[in-house]
């Protein structure tokens, strides 16, 4: 993290050199609003990897909202910028600014920013609510040491009107409430050896994952359903099968693991409470790809929206799908068929297989960034840095899409129909979130 | 059973027993009908009023420590108080009779103490207390009489200045002196990212001058990496004669942690076991460990706290030679040991574990559990009314919640807990301490009860209370097992009274093993079980004090299969002995 810390470093300056947004006011002491919302997002990742109910699907979902925030916050004092209201699902025109009266666009971000990450993860612990005052404190202290009360006093209402408006927006989504961890205490399972059973010993996650997820009201697609899956292998026990192909490979696969195809499959594991999760990496993977590049904090919020929206759209479109199939788990398959002691390299998770949340999510985002980025944007990935996975290096968004979809068949936990699948699913998602008119 | 041997009982065993007439017994209306015990809230009776309190720094902690320092066999309390000082009770209960706590000034009295373990550290046969601090931790020495100084100078004791939040203690082989863990949490002074600011836990061995042994501790050895800590245990997982320590460390702050399980070895540098050597990563909330072998075979077994489901875990595989792999598995869901959610007040949301002790608390023979429970601070995802578990072990080896039916189900914030024989009656009462709320206590009505015996460990010299020992009873059959340990829980320990119930039975064997590698013969094992009786010099699990050389010499011989030097002290329990040492008799085990 600390080569991330760096960039973001490095990534403050180009933002206080590009960004000049209309009624701007002093400065202080150097944190311009590129280097807040690095901070608010640095603290985002942190309390996803550390709130109990940031399961994948709950992670994106926040970090859409958080990135759509940032965006509209930024659109509202940029008159280059083309705000979302109208683009997305729901979302009604967000309110106006006092007319030719100063704001201070850095403690708007931060007020806006620190509104709305206290209300997304109101229920994260002790730790996390410490966290979450002192950093509160930390920013608006040094942001309006400089500034006027009146500045500071406007500012800061605008930047929590917006984040209020995008709040009471969220809490209509279908995913606000997260009961129980995001176990349902009752589930009907879908009956037939095709479909899923539990594969954990936890009796916690008896019952899958949010099977509702899927309806949730999404951002930029028209619904869960717009991207369905082609056509699968279908579910046989018949060894000359493409079924049983595909997990006889997931079987072979596990037991001559190369120590490269064991570090992509702990490099993506991306387990939640233990990682910044799936759409977490790939949020992280923007910061460093606009840190690379200096980007300004327009560009800086245009991606964190987009590539926010991509991941949390891909959720919903994945879970509608593994809801439609529930199809089993490689463990389940290959335990009755092939070898009853298999064991997977990473911990099966505790939902429907088809397709691979990560795959669906990571074809999303990687539409996403291609399009903001360019196809052969190379980049070195240390998101996991500090948890002891050393980076990666690829010569585009594609090439670590590809290879995260592939890990989870090297992990055990997904067959490669669900990795090939999922990713052409998120291709058809991120269209959707291309589709978005960020720009006048 | 063999031909019985007479020898005579010096105090070196204390026996506490005695049998009452089987009840009609009270079940659940369940094919695995098991006794359920009644117990009742006696805390103002019996004169508690402590409270551990405090915010952040105090979410984890609130420890309590039993322990008889006053050489009447009734094991006083002592309560961390968080924020405010500690409070030391003194036992004046009568055998069998009311509960009754006295209120004294001990030296104990301090602020900042979250854990308090007791140890008998320089051999003296006066208890002494570890306290663990927020800021410097420190040895309390005991003097007598209930009373209590600061020893950190005296016996060369960094107390550092961490957050301490687990302890536990072991005498390695040879040594005279104990080898201390302390496990350390997060930085405390870290507000906006105290993620990944795991500090390091410590190893405290006996400091060596010139090859020589000192009665203090050297300066501590990082146990590198530290993934904060809760919970540490020494234990003999593999029957090695070597301790390992086992570490339960919680997930929220660690980046790239998991469970740990450290080969500590004498004169060696602590080592990891590794996934080579079989050892499966385990990433949990890591809050409290308790350890017993449930299974029969000899090896523990541990039941590690966490939020939501809890673990037990067992050896995957055990060789019929021995020497089995570090490779455990959860069987707590088959078993009914997830203790996952409240079994009553309507709050579904998962649970909050901390303190785990197994006991036997009807008396039938089988270990329970008893789990405590509590929200960390205000977490929505975790339920707020989140009571207490007794989870008592039915003839099927599973378990079930009674709880609710023991009259145990309140809803404090709890932490710690000690579970002991308050009032020497045969049944363990329950104390635990609350977050920002009174303790309570708990005592064991008796009802439903079987037969019990009790036995308190002594053996002359150093590790006076035989750590790292097993003691093994043998009625009906069966064979209860149960390793003396320091450690584990949360942030509680107690010294004292080790309980076994009988069932219907009215006699039975037992014996004390205390394995110790050979440091002259790599396949064999020494074990040695005499601290009962004052004829051997070779006390279980340390080596005999210096100052302390009354007892005569004779080596046990060595052997070459374990089995065949499972050699034991045999005793019979008979009804209705009392804390008299009693006319033993001694032959090996013939299992």
């Amino acid at each position: 993290m600390k080569a991330l810390r760096l960039a973001a470093v490095a990534a403050i300056t180009a933002g206080l050199i590009l960004f000049r947004a209309p009624g701007a006011s002093a400065a202080h002491g150097g944190l311009g609003p590129v280097q807040a919302l690095r901070e608010w997002y640095k603290l985002a990742l942190a309390l996803v990897r550390h709130t109990p109910t940031y399961s994948p699907p709950v992670a994106s979902r926040s970090l859409a909202y958080l990135g759509v925030t940032a965006f509209e916050v930024v659109a509202s004092g940029d008159s280059d910028l083309r705000s979302l209201a109208g683009q997305l699902k729901g979302l009604q025109p967000l309110p106006p600014r006092q007319l030719g009266r100063p704001y201070d666009e850095t403690l708007v971000l931060d007020a806006a920013l620190a509104s709305l990450t206290q209300n997304l993860f109101s229920n994260t612990g002790p730790t996390g609510q410490r966290a979450l005052a002192a950093e509160d404190a930390k920013m608006r202290a040094e942001i309006s040491a400089d500034l006027s009360a009146d500045v500071v006093a406007r500012s800061e209402a605008y930047g929590r009107a917006i984040a209020e408006h995008i709040w009471t927006w969220s809490r209509e989504d279908g995913g606000a409430t997260i009961e129980n961890m995001g176990f349902p205490q009752h589930y009907e399972l879908k009956k037939g050896a095709a479909h899923w059973v539990p594969t954990s010993l936890i009796l916690q996650q008896q019952t899958p994952l949010l099977p509702d997820w899927g309806k949730n009201r999404t951002f930029a697609m028209p619904d869960g359903a717009a991207c369905p899956l082609a056509p699968a292998p279908e579910y046989s026990e018949d060894r000359s099968s493409e079924f049983y192909k595909q997990a006889l490979e997931v079987y072979q696969t596990r037991q001559a693991l190369t120590p490269e195809q064991r570090d992509i499959a702990k490099f993506w594991a991306d387990d939640a409470m233990l990682s910044v999760t799936p759409p977490g990496h790939w949020i992280s993977i923007a910061l460093q790809s606009l840190a690379k590049e200096n980007a300004g904090v327009a560009r800086t919020v245009d991606v964190l929206a987009r590539v926010g929206i991509a991941v949390s759209d891909g959720f919903v479109g994945c879970w509608n799908a593994k809801f439609q199939y529930e199809q089993l788990r490689p463990v389940t398959y290959i335990r009755r068929f092939i070898d009853p002691k298999w064991e997977p390299l990473l911990i099966t998770p505790p939902f429907p297989e088809l397709p691979s949340g990560h795959a669906t999510q990571t074809g999303a985002a990687a539409t996403v960034m291609t399009q903001l980025f360019g196809e052969d944007f190379a980049f070195t990935d240390e998101t996991d840095r500090s948890d002891g996975l050393p980076p990666r290096s690829f010569p585009s968004f594609w090439a670590a899409a590809n290879e995260a979809a592939i890990s989870r068949l090297y992990g055990g936990i997904h067959f490669r129909a669900a990795s090939e699948l999922g990713l052409e699913q998120g291709r058809c998602i991120g269209a959707y979130v291309n589709a978005l008119k960020t720009k006048k | 059973m063999r031909t019985f041997l007479t020898a005579s009982l010096r105090a070196g065993v204390a026996v506490l027993a005695l049998a009452r007439p089987a009840p009609a017994q009270e079940t659940i209306a369940d094919p695995k009908a098991v006794a359920i015990p009644r117990f009742a809230d006696e805390t103002a009776s019996a004169g508690i009023d402590s409270v551990y309190k405090g915010e952040w720094q105090y979410m984890v902690g609130g420890g309590v420590a039993a322990f008889d320092c006053a050489g009447s066999g009734f094991p006083s309390l002592f309560f961390t108080g968080g924020e405010a000082k500690g409070k030391f009770y003194r036992n004046v209960s009568a055998r069998g009779g009311a509960i009754r706590f006295q209120q004294e000034t001990s030296g104990l009295e301090q602020p900042n103490v979250i854990g308090a373990y007791p140890i008998d550290i320089d051999g003296d046969g006066v208890t002494d207390l570890v306290l663990l601090r927020v800021g410097g931790n420190v040895l309390m020495r005991g003097l007598g009489g209930c009373k209590f100084a600061r020893a950190n100078e005296l016996w060369g004791f960094e107390g550092g200045d961490s957050w301490s939040t687990a302890f536990a203690a072991t005498w390695e082989r040879g040594a005279h002196w104990p080898t201390l863990a302390i496990g350390n949490y997060v930085d405390r002074r870290e507000e906006i990212a105290p993620w990944g600011t795991c500090t390091d836990n410590w190893l405290f061995r006996p400091a060596m001058v010139g090859g020589a042994p000192q009665r203090k501790f050297a300066p501590p050895d990082p146990l590198k990496p530290s993934f904060c800590s809760l919970s540490m245990l020494f234990s003999d997982w593999n029957k090695s004669g070597a301790p390992s320590l086992r570490v339960a460390n919680d997930r929220e702050y660690y980046e790239g942690g998991q469970e740990q399980l450290w080969r500590i070895e004498p004169g060696r540098t602590p080592a990891l076991y590794s996934e080579g050597e079989g050892w499966k990563y385990l990433r949990i909330w890591g809050m409290g460990i308790a350890s017993y072998d449930l299974k029969g075979d000899g090896y523990p077994a541990y039941f590690v706290t966490s939020m939501s489901d809890n673990k037990l875990q067992t050896l995957e595989a055990i060789p019929p030679n021995g020497g089995p792999r570090p490779s455990f598995k959860d069987v707590a869901y088959p078993i009914g040991l997830t203790a996952h959610r409240p079994y009553a007040g309507g709050d579904l949301r998962p649970s909050t574990a901390w303190h785990a002790q197994f006991e036997d608390f009807n008396n039938d023979g089988r270990v329970d559990l008893f789990v405590t429970k509590g929200n960390v601070t205000a977490m929505p995802d975790f339920a707020q009314k989140d009571p207490n578990d007794l989870l008592l072990q039915t003839p099927d080896g599973k378990f079930q919640e009674a709880g609710e039916a023991a009259g145990i189900a309140t809803f404090d914030n709890a932490r710690g807990a000690v579970i002991a024989d308050f009032n020497l009656s045969g049944q363990l009462d329950i104390v635990v301490s609350n977050r920002n709320a009174r303790a309570r206590f708990w005592r064991n009505l008796g009802v439903n009860s079987g037969h019990w015996v009790e036995f308190d460990l002594r053996q002359p010299g150093a590790n006076r209370d035989a750590i790292g020992a097993w003691l093994e009873l043998r009625a009906g059959g069966k064979v209860q097992r149960r390793e003396i340990t320091i450690g584990g829980g949360h942030a509680s320990g107690q010294l004292g009274w080790r309980h076994f119930g009988l069932g219907e039975m009215t006699e039975a064997e037992v014996r004390v093993v205390c394995r110790t590698a050979s440091p002259t013969n790599g396949a064999g094992w020494r074990v040695t079980m005499l601290m009962f009786l004052n004829v051997t010099s070779r006390p279980c699990c340390g080596r005999r004090s210096e100052r302390s050389g009354n007892a005569s010499t004779r080596e046990p011989p060595p052997k070459s299969s374990r089995e065949a030097l499972f050699k034991g002290l045999n005793w019979r329990a008979r009804k209705g002995s009392n804390l008299q040492p009693s006319v033993s008799k001694t032959d090996t085990l013939s299992s």
